[in-house]
Parts: C-alpha cells; structure tokens; sequence
C-alpha cells in the first residue's frame, strides 16, 4: 500500500471531518429547519415546499376562539411563574452567598434538585397533593407547580452573576451607613440586574413549554397551549399545527434572543 | 457579636421563603411519593415486588434501559464528532455553528417532537424524499417503533453531550498536540495517545448524563414510540391516569427517582464535586 503525501492525507481527513461534523449539525438544526416552511402550507397534506403557500393556518389559529382562550391562559400562568420563581430563586441565591463550607454544598444541592428529578415524578406528586388541596384545575396550581420547576434555573443563574461581584462595593456602601435593604437596592441589585432579568426570561420559558407536569394538574378547564397541542397532536393530527409550532417556536426566540446576545458579550 | 448575629439573622430571613417553598411544593410531595409506595395502608413492600415479578413490568424496566444505553451510545459517538468538529474550526465560526446546538436545545421539547412525527411517518417528509429519489419502492417504517424514539432522542439528546465534551477539548493545551507531531506522532497517533485520553473525563459526564435524562424520557416515546417502546415513565402516567392504581405508580416514580440520585451523584463525583454552574446542566 502506497502512503499518500502526508499534506493531502490531512486535506482529506479534515474534509471527513467536517463533512460528519456538519451532517451532525445539519441533524440537529433539521426540526427547526423543516417546520416553519411547513406552517405556510395551505393544503392537508404535510409538504415541505408548499405548492400554494399562504397564511390560511396561521389565520384559522389566531381566529379560533378556543386555541386563543389556552394561549391567553398560558401567558396568564408563564408571567406568574416568572415573578414567583424569580422572586424566590434571587432571594435563595443572596442567602446562598452568604453561606460557607458543607451547609451551603447541602443547600446547593437541595435547591438545584427540581431540576434532576424527573418530570413525571414531580407531576405524580403533585397531582397526588394538589387533588387532596384542590389545587387541581386552577390557575394558581400551575403556577405553583411551574415555578419550582424553574426555580432552579434562577438560582444558577443569578448565583453565578453574584459570585463575579466583587464584595468590596457593598463593604463600602455598608461603611458608609447603608443598611441592607438600601445596600441591595443601590449597589447591588444594579450589578445582578441583567442576570434577574435574563433567569426572569427563561423562567417564563419554562413555564410555556411545559408539558408533562401540567398534563396532570391542568384538568379539562384550564388547558394550556402545549397541552391542547398534545391532545390535538394525539387525537386530530390537523394542518394548524405547524403554524402553531412555528408560533412557539418563534416566541421562544424571541424570548431568549436577549439571553444569547447577553450571553456572547461578557 | 451584634453584628455576627444580625448577618445569620438577615440569612435566615432571606433563605426562608424559598425553602418553605421548595419543601412545601417538592420535598413533602416526594415525601408522599415514597410514603405511599410503601403504605397502602399498612406496611408493604408488595408494589416493589410487583414490578419484578410480574414480568411485562419487568419489560418495560428492560426496554428503559436499552432505549437509555442505546441513546448514550449513538449521543457519544455523533457528538464527539460534532464536539471535535467544533473544536477544529476558528473560534468565530464556532460562534455561528454553535448556533445550531444552542437554538434547538431551547425550544419548545414538545414541538421539536411533533416535527420528527411529521418527518418521519409512513407519508412523511423523509419518505416522500427517499421514495422520490428512488431509493425506496415502499414507505419506510420509521415511526412507532425503537428507531424513531432513537431518532427523537438522540437529537434531543446531543447537546448534554456536545457541551460538556467541547469544553474538555478546548481546554487540551494546543502545545500538546504540537509537540505528539514535533516527535513524529502522526495525526491518528495524536489523537489516541493525547486528544482523546485529555477529552476522557468530558466524555464520561455528557454520556453519565444523557443517560440520566434519557432514563426519564416521556413525551418521545408515547408520540413516537409503540406499545412495545412503553418506558417507566409511560408506565407510570398508564397507572395513575388509566388505571388509577396510586401505590403501583408511586412504587414506580420512587424506583426512577432513587436511581435517578444515584446516578447524579456518580456525575458529581465525575465533576470533581462541583455543582455544575453554568445555564447548561
């Protein structure tokens, strides 16, 4: 067997390799590729180029009062999941911070821990206790229920904005006669605010797409959208779902947009 | 001392309302999960047995893991490859294709699901093309069966794996490698005897965790999987919502929940005992 030249070798294994890489890639980019030409179909049967492309899914969407009434509602659920865990998880952060040693590790832990359990323990646990509360079927229990599934995703990442603080600031504030309250509000509070915000962003994230939890505990009367997109996913496979997609999709591009930007300038 | 004791206090107070929340709504139910897989009323390790001797639910705990190892496998291997693709191109590209790991990993689980239902049905989108270019006279089965829930989870999967793995790999120091080829290491040596021991550890934790997510996987296999795909998970949801059988379900979430923990804490161990702190888990 001939060796070949040692330069060409490498031009051929570096075009092997992007080529795999890139298929990898082009894999995972393909769902979000292929569904928002979809949408503009206005035929019954699933083309990705559409022959007579218009908006007819979109319009039959945003006419229809019952698909209108579980995104309502969603909205209604995500907003009150944002300013609960938000509220709770920036305060578990601060008090995280001021720990040290095995107690804050223990408390790490336990904060962080919604995020490991998985979703279908949570949503028959919940279930289990909200139907002896009466919490089932009420707006108030998906909020509840949402939030501490997001919680945790505030407590990183507001935790990880304070520990870049540098601690001197509010040493001096306090030097000078700030008390807590005034401290947190002038000096630091402005320093984490992109973190609040951006935790406030993705808790609202969280709440909008979830489906599992909430498949449980939302009953027959107060539906969100991604459980009436499961049903009609399950019973009546119809053209409008790609434009629904689509609609999900774009929202949490919008939303997390600014998280991303954020996330590229340090 | 005044001062000592007014700091713990403002601690305490700030650390209050979140841990009454999180033990009122996570650590008391779970509390019930477990209390009610064993009490029913009085004490019983009867649903725990159940699961082992009745063998379709013995079943569903074999199809669990092979749909969990089977992910982890195909994850390790596409995503090393994607990882070391991203790892070899100019810092600005990788910005740009990265794009393509990140997007997705933030969308809406249930769409990214229904999309692959949509391209991978009987008159799908991927068959409609293969039978086009005359690859296929007869549609492909693609769906309802192991290949599609592979084909779903493996995609929504990669990112745990790329992450982790792309971070090991751009932490190997560029000299190392420079000087495995200034001693006459070919670029195939290189790689087995520095880049892929370095990347080892980064490796393990992406693939220990595909593998925890993937063990609690719902959605993918009752949209895209068959009766024979049913995992924990969708055994659980049958026995509460179908055939309200608490206990059984109960018996079930704890068994996935114990070893869900165990194994996260193997992935801690990995990390070195840190708490993984980014955005990404």
């Amino acid at each position: 067997m001939t060796r070949l030249p040692r330069k060409l070798r490498r031009v051929v294994a570096t075009a092997a390799l992007g080529t795999l890489g890139g298929a990898v890639l082009l894999f995972l980019a393909v769902p979000v590729l292929s569904v928002i030409p979809m949408s503009f179909s206005s035929s019954m049967v699933f083309e990705l180029i559409p022959r007579d492309p218009g908006l007819n899914q979109y319009r039959r969407f945003f006419s229809s009062p019952e698909w209108m009434a579980v995104l309502g509602r969603s909205f209604q659920v995500a907003l009150g999941t944002t300013v609960v865990a938000t509220t709770m998880g920036t305060l578990a952060a601060l008090g995280l911070r001021r720990l040290r040693g095995p107690r804050r590790a223990v408390l790490e832990a336990l904060l962080i821990a919604p995020r490991i359990v998985p979703s279908i323990v949570l949503a028959v646990a919940l279930y289990f206790v909200f139907s002896q509360a009466g919490l089932v079927g009420t707006i108030s229990g998906l909020v509840l229920a949402h939030s501490v599934l997001a919680f945790p995703f505030v407590v990183v990442l507001v935790g990880s904005a304070l520990q870049s603080l540098d601690p001197s600031l509010e040493e001096a504030s306090r030097s000078l006669g700030g008390n807590p309250p005034r401290t947190f509000l002038r000096v630091t509070l402005p320093q984490i605010r992109l973190a609040v915000l951006g935790s406030a962003l993705f808790a609202f994230n969280v709440s909008f797409d979830e489906v599992v939890v909430t498949l449980f505990i939302s009953g027959v009367r107060t539906k969100t959208l991604p459980v009436k997109v499961w049903d009609a996913i399950l019973y009546e496979i119809t053209p409008i779902l790609p434009a629904i997609s689509t609609v999900i999709i774009v929202a949490s591009v919008l939303l997390l947009t600014p998280l991303l930007l954020a996330r590229r300038s340090p | 001392m005044r001062r000592a004791a007014r700091s713990r206090l403002s601690t305490a107070l700030l650390l209050a309302p979140p841990l009454a929340f999180l033990i009122v709504l996570f650590a008391l139910p779970l509390g019930r999960v477990l209390q009610g897989s064993v009490f029913a009323p009085a004490f019983t390790l009867d649903h725990y047995a159940r699961m082992w001797t009745v063998p379709v639910y013995g079943r569903v705990f074999w199809i669990t893991l092979k749909i969990s190892l089977l992910t982890t496998l195909c994850c390790v291997l596409l995503g090393y490859l994607a990882a070391y693709f991203l790892a070899s191109v100019r810092p600005r590209t990788r910005q740009v294709l990265l794009l393509c790991v990140i997007v997705p990993f933030f969308l809406s689980v249930l769409v990214r699901n229904y999309i692959w239902m949509i391209l991978l049905q009987k008159t799908g989108l991927l068959n409609q093309a293969l039978g086009r270019l005359g690859l296929i006279h007869t549609p492909l089965d693609l769906m309802y069966n192991e290949t599609g829930v592979l084909i779903a989870m493996v995609n929504m999967l990669l990112p745990y794996m790329i992450f982790p793995v792309l971070s090991s790999l751009l932490a190997i120091p560029p000299e190392l490698r420079q000087a495995s080829a200034s001693l006459g290491g070919g670029s195939l040596r290189t790689f087995w005897r520095v880049t892929l021991p370095l990347s080892l550890p980064g490796l393990a934790a992406g693939g220990l965790l595909v593998f925890i997510v993937a063990l609690g996987f719902f959605i993918t296999p009752a949209l895209l999987g068959g009766p024979k795909q049913m995992m924990i998970s969708n055994l659980i949801e049958f026995s509460v919502r179908q055939v309200l059988n608490w206990p059984f379900a109960f018996a079930l979430a704890n068994t996935l929940l114990m070893g869900t923990l165990l194994l996260y804490f193997g992935y801690i161990r990995l990390l070195g005992g840190r708490m993984p702190r980014t955005g990404f888990p």
